[in-house]
């Protein structure tokens, strides 16, 4: 039992170790960041240049966060193939996510239904408008779709920063649209990269580049 | 003919396959048994062994068959990707089930 039980243990600082570059992080907080551009509603209107932009921004963190791990992080560190058990929780994860993107697309069905059906669209604003809280709802929902999201990512993924990461998020999406005010986001965003630079910063000190080119004679 | 009258413990404590048995090794074959398969580099930072010290383990682990080696390139970088056989596979987990048979009635 304690022998399973180690050898439990070595699978998982392994695996884990892949998290050690902090780009993850990294990656996480800039995306906060451009979903505050693409969230923000300026005062003359929202306009499709927030969508082009935090796009823009988006495929920019993401080459910056592809090209980190294949150029910095797998020289240092080297390639592994993890068991079948990985495998499992990974086809768990994308079945999950599933069903989040479907609650996802059943709450835009709604909107729609709310916008065919001005009566009903018409109640529900009115509702909301009495008591002042059609933001804050969808401030709410905003935050519940991100916000589990990463925890169900973060638990499959044995990636245990990533639980601070999806409260930071989800409170990010939160101020975001009920506040209106990218400058919230931002800092949250700088919150969540802040432990991946300096996590970045270790594993380069110590993991430096193998001098061997990682092939074995 | 002397008839063998040693403890079942001793005899099989006798009985560990040595290549698994030495530290090192161990340690190479257990993170390879726990996972599908690791290029060079990341089972040197694993392990902490040195380059050299890494490399003369996996040569008699490859000459005794328990471990296949897959050399390929990245880009024009060598990389040698290793993996348990199913030989180093059974061999790991009989060494482990001889061990744990010697330890498990260990007092506390």
């Amino acid at each position: 039992m304690s022998a399973q039980l180690s050898l439990k243990e070595i699978e998982r600082k392994a695996f884990r170790s892949t998290y050690q570059d902090g780009l993850w992080d990294i990656y996480y907080g800039l995306i906060v960041m451009c979903m505050s551009i693409f969230v923000y509603r300026p005062p003359k209107g929202y306009s499709p240049m927030n969508i082009i932009l935090s796009t823009l921004m988006i495929s920019l963190s993401y080459g910056l966060f592809w090209a980190g791990k294949k150029y910095i992080t797998l020289p240092r560190m080297g390639q592994v193939r993890f068991g079948s058990m990985r495998k499992q929780k990974a086809r768990t994860l994308a079945i999950v996510l599933g069903v989040f993107v479907l609650i996802q697309v059943g709450l835009v069905g709604l909107t729609t239904l709310g916008w065919l059906n001005p009566d009903a669209g018409a109640k529900l604003n009115t509702y909301l408008n009495e008591r002042n809280s059609g933001l804050l709802v969808v401030a709410v929902i905003g935050a519940l779709m991100v916000g589990p999201s990463i925890i169900v990512i973060a638990y499959f993924s044995d990636f245990p920063r990533g639980y601070y990461i999806a409260i930071m998020m989800a409170l990010a999406v939160f101020v975001m649209i009920y506040l209106n005010q990218p400058l919230y986001a931002i800092m949250i965003g700088g919150l969540i990269i802040l432990p991946g630079l300096v996590l970045f910063v270790r594993f380069l000190k110590t993991y430096p580049l193998q001098p061997k080119d990682g092939s074995y004679e | 003919m002397s008839e063998n009258t040693g403890s079942p413990a001793l005899t099989g404590l006798a009985d560990l396959d040595r290549l698994v048995h030495e530290p090192a090794r161990l340690a190479i074959m257990a993170l390879l048994y726990v996972i599908e398969s690791a290029d060079f580099t990341f089972l040197m930072n694993q392990t902490g062994l040195t380059w050299g010290n890494l490399s003369a383990h996996m040569s008699k682990l490859e000459e005794a068959g328990y471990l296949e080696v897959e050399k390929s390139f990245k880009g024009r970088r060598p990389n040698t990707t290793l993996r348990l056989t199913p030989q180093g596979r059974a061999a790991f987990h009989e060494y482990a089930q001889k061990m744990k048979r010697v330890f498990q009635d260990l007092p506390a």
